[in-house]
């Protein structure tokens, strides 16, 4: 991605959040505003996703790694997730190890991008529910996203291929595994990126 | 947390954004909330009146940002810990805000954001803000470290949920009261269940604090390769660094710079670069300091005197007595200026071939000297000018008064050594300070002995003498304080004896109110003193 891209899509970034205002504002009288809403938001964070891999082209990605409440931070991420309308669908959520934990040292903003993709990626293919939940691991932590729709396909569980089908980009998913990656500890411990099918499929963001 | 009765006040530069905030804020439920558009409107409301919270957009024009309006209003203690400090921020501004070293705001909010976010935020911060708020007033009362210390300990024993915040704190505390081992322990024990960079930083603290520099470089080495943009590691990286090579100091903190701009960091770049005799790099940095502020508020002598002296040992002395004129322009017509701006200029004439106006100069800078007290700075500016006008003895004179004055003052030392160093007499210098720093401890230890001895009237005379001489040295104040309480044990007590052991320690805690000898300086004050004795405050 090119410079001239790459501001082009910050010029695009910051017109979709004047467009979010404007909506914010006439949500009140209209409840299709609110899935407009919902669209900018999430082309928004495409094109954030877009420009981190500029960044790391270029040398200047940087991760902001601070202490994040845990319980706050996986409200934060549920509330900001809004199910598609008359999707039926239900998100199940344990945060009991979030609040056993407490507080944890990550990027908190592009954490959040990488889970707000990884549940609307669940949103589409789930049956019924999706689940979000973390996990506690050894000096580390692990957010686990899933739904009990088919699966990923076997080319995406064998890391062939990061688009869940034809049409996706699969730059949530790469995004995700660059972000996961650069979290780094000094003792050369890393994140990663899990995928498997369990009833479903189960997307695992661990950081240590 | 409710947020009706609370006092906010929103500073952004720009009006729509100022009034989209506001509206926002009355949705989330803060009716009172002024309003300010850059920082000295900030600053003039922050003093007028106690806020709870401030929301201040990151960019506020006139080339000041909102992170140095919270370093400044934290620094100059016009804003109490107990209020709280949101940044609100752009995607590409927020690496910044969030890496902040020294002073971080309480929380930062990205755009685009709901009034319901909003609130949200704003609720959690006030809701630590009020868990926490007695830990804050220790944080910020005179001698309250042990105070605070205590608050940490039954914070952590309620297992507050807030226990990383005080564990940090802690590990701070007993770095400040030089208990070195014990915040390594603290800090061990909390790595070993997570790596957290303000951590990993407080362990590399600990180990060079206990001596250890080697593996403290190494771990914050490690860090910085884990944490890139953790500028507090930079900062404690350079400063390890500068006992050694300052070569090495100074592309660490370029490297700093390059992850968030900084007025402080640009002045230790350009000290850095003046002691390396890198001076255009000492010139860009000095001038990024001066030109980068247009609000005056973060600027200091330092900067234009840096920026005075980088162009003249470049040869450009027009810009460097242009720089000395500025300083000047900027700053109030106190006698710390005027004998700054003197001690400058005759350095520079003589620069310039000109002997004789750079003798008028100094003797202005000499003249207010002897008639009013200057700062450390400003007297070790005019040791340099003796120095450059040849006059070695009173430069000696004057850095020997202020060696002595802070002998315990790594900051004030260092700036003398610089004055050597500046004058091609580096090796001189350490040996001087050097002789200097053991005179005084040999002065205390003598007089200590005295006392113990028997002798405590000769060890009153001696201490009281020095510390009259020496008002800014705390540790004699505090054992002419020792000596005449040991004095009241021996040979029993009088008003007099305790008004004047009373003054000492007043004088002490006047120089420095951290000294780790105060708090029992003054328990032993209190256990000889009759209760109708003159009261000693807390």
């Amino acid at each position: 991605v090119d410079e001239l891209i790459a501001t082009a899509i910050h010029d695009a970034k910051n017109r979709l959040g004047a467009v979010d205002a404007l909506l914010a504002s006439a949500e009140e009288c209209n409840a299709a505003v609110g899935e407009a809403r919902q669209l900018t938001r999430d082309i928004n964070r495409q094109l954030v996703e877009l420009l981190a891999f500029y960044r790391e082209g270029a040398g200047v990605l940087r991760l902001v790694v601070d202490d994040h409440d845990l319980v706050n931070f996986c409200h934060d991420v549920r509330d900001e997730f809004i199910l598609p309308a008359h999707s039926g669908l239900v998100v199940e959520t344990d945060f009991t190890a979030a609040d056993r934990l407490g507080a944890w040292a990550f990027d908190g903003y592009q954490a959040q991008l990488i889970l707000l993709d990884a549940l609307r990626n669940a949103a589409r293919f789930a049956q019924r529910t999706l689940r979000f939940q973390l996990e506690a691991m050894d000096r580390g932590i692990c957010f686990v996203v899933a739904d009990d729709g088919p699966g990923y396909p076997p080319e995406v569980l064998a890391g062939a291929n990061a688009a869940m089908s034809p049409g996706s980009t699969g730059l949530g998913l790469r995004f995700a595994r660059l972000i996961a990656a650069r979290h780094t500890t000094p003792d050369g411990r890393c994140g990663s990126v899990l995928l498997s099918n369990v009833d479903g499929a189960e997307f695992r963001l661990c950081l240590p | 947390m409710d947020l009706h009765g609370k006092h906010g006040l929103l500073i952004d530069d720009v009006p729509e954004m100022r009034n989209n905030m506001r509206a926002q804020l009355a949705a989330a439920g803060l009716e009172k909330c002024d309003t300010a558009r850059n920082v000295k409107e900030a600053v003039d409301r922050i003093t007028q009146r106690r806020f709870d919270l401030i929301i201040c957009d990151y960019h506020l024009g006139q080339g000041a940002d909102g992170q140095q309006l919270l370093e400044l209003v934290r620094r100059r203690q016009l804003l109490p810990l107990s209020s709280a400090f949101l940044m609100v921020t752009g995607e590409t501004a927020y690496e910044q805000v969030a890496t902040a070293a020294e002073y971080a705001p309480d929380d930062y909010l990205i755009k685009p954001f709901t009034s319901a976010t909003l609130a949200t935020r704003l609720g959690r911060i006030l809701e630590k803000k009020e868990a926490l708020r007695p830990l804050y007033l220790a944080l910020v009362e005179k001698g309250g470290r042990d105070k605070a210390l205590a608050i940490c300990e039954a914070l952590i024993a309620t297992k507050t949920r807030y226990m990383l915040d005080v564990l940090r704190h802690k590990g701070e505390l007993l770095l400040e009261a030089g208990r070195h081992a014990d915040a390594l322990t603290l800090y061990d024990e909390i790595l070993s269940q997570r790596s957290t960079p303000w951590a990993e930083v407080g362990k590399a603290r600990a180990l060079a604090a206990g001596g250890r520099d080697e593996e403290a470089k190494a771990h914050l080495r490690r860090s910085l390769a884990a944490y890139p943009n953790y500028l507090a590691a930079y900062d404690s990286l350079a400063s390890l660094l500068e006992k050694s090579s300052k070569e090495e100091a100074q592309g660490v903190v370029e490297k700093a710079l390059n992850v968030a701009p900084s007025t402080q960091r640009q002045r230790r770049l350009g000290g850095l670069a003046l002691d390396n005799r890198d001076y255009s790099r000492a010139e860009a940095a000095y001038r990024r300091a001066v030109e980068r502020d247009k609000t005056g508020f973060f600027k200091g002598h330092d900067d234009y005197a840096g920026l005075a002296k980088s162009c003249a040992e470049q040869g450009k002395l027009d810009e460097a007595f242009a720089a000395v004129k500025d300083m000047g322009a900027n700053f109030p017509n106190r006698p710390e200026l005027l004998a700054r701006q003197a001690s400058l200029e005759s350095q520079l004439h003589i620069k310039s071939g000109n002997p004789t106006a750079a003798k008028e100069a100094l003797q202005r800078a000499l003249k207010l000297a002897g008639t009013q007290t200057l700062d450390a700075a400003t007297s070790l500016e005019i040791a340099g000018a003796c120095f450059a006008a040849g006059d070695e003895e009173q430069a000696k004179a004057i850095i020997q008064s202020i060696a002595e004055n802070h002998h315990e003052d790594a900051e004030v030392i260092d700036r003398a050594r610089g004055v050597f160093r500046a004058a091609g007499r580096e090796s001189e210098g350490i040996d001087f300070l050097e002789a200097t720093r053991k005179r005084m401890i040999k002065l205390n230890n003598d007089a200590v002995t005295m006392a113990q001895s028997g002798d405590v009237a000769k060890a009153i005379t001696m201490l009281t003498e020095a510390a009259d001489r020496l008002p800014n040295n705390c540790q004699i104040s505090v054992n002419a304080a020792l000596a005449i309480l040991l004095d009241v044990q021996r040979n029993g007590a009088s008003e007099e004896k305790f008004l004047l052991a009373r003054d000492y320690i007043g004088r002490a805690r006047a120089a420095n109110p951290e000294h780790r000898q105060l708090p029992d300086v003054a328990r032993f004050y209190r256990k000889l003193a009759p209760p109708d004795g003159p009261t000693l405050d807390d």
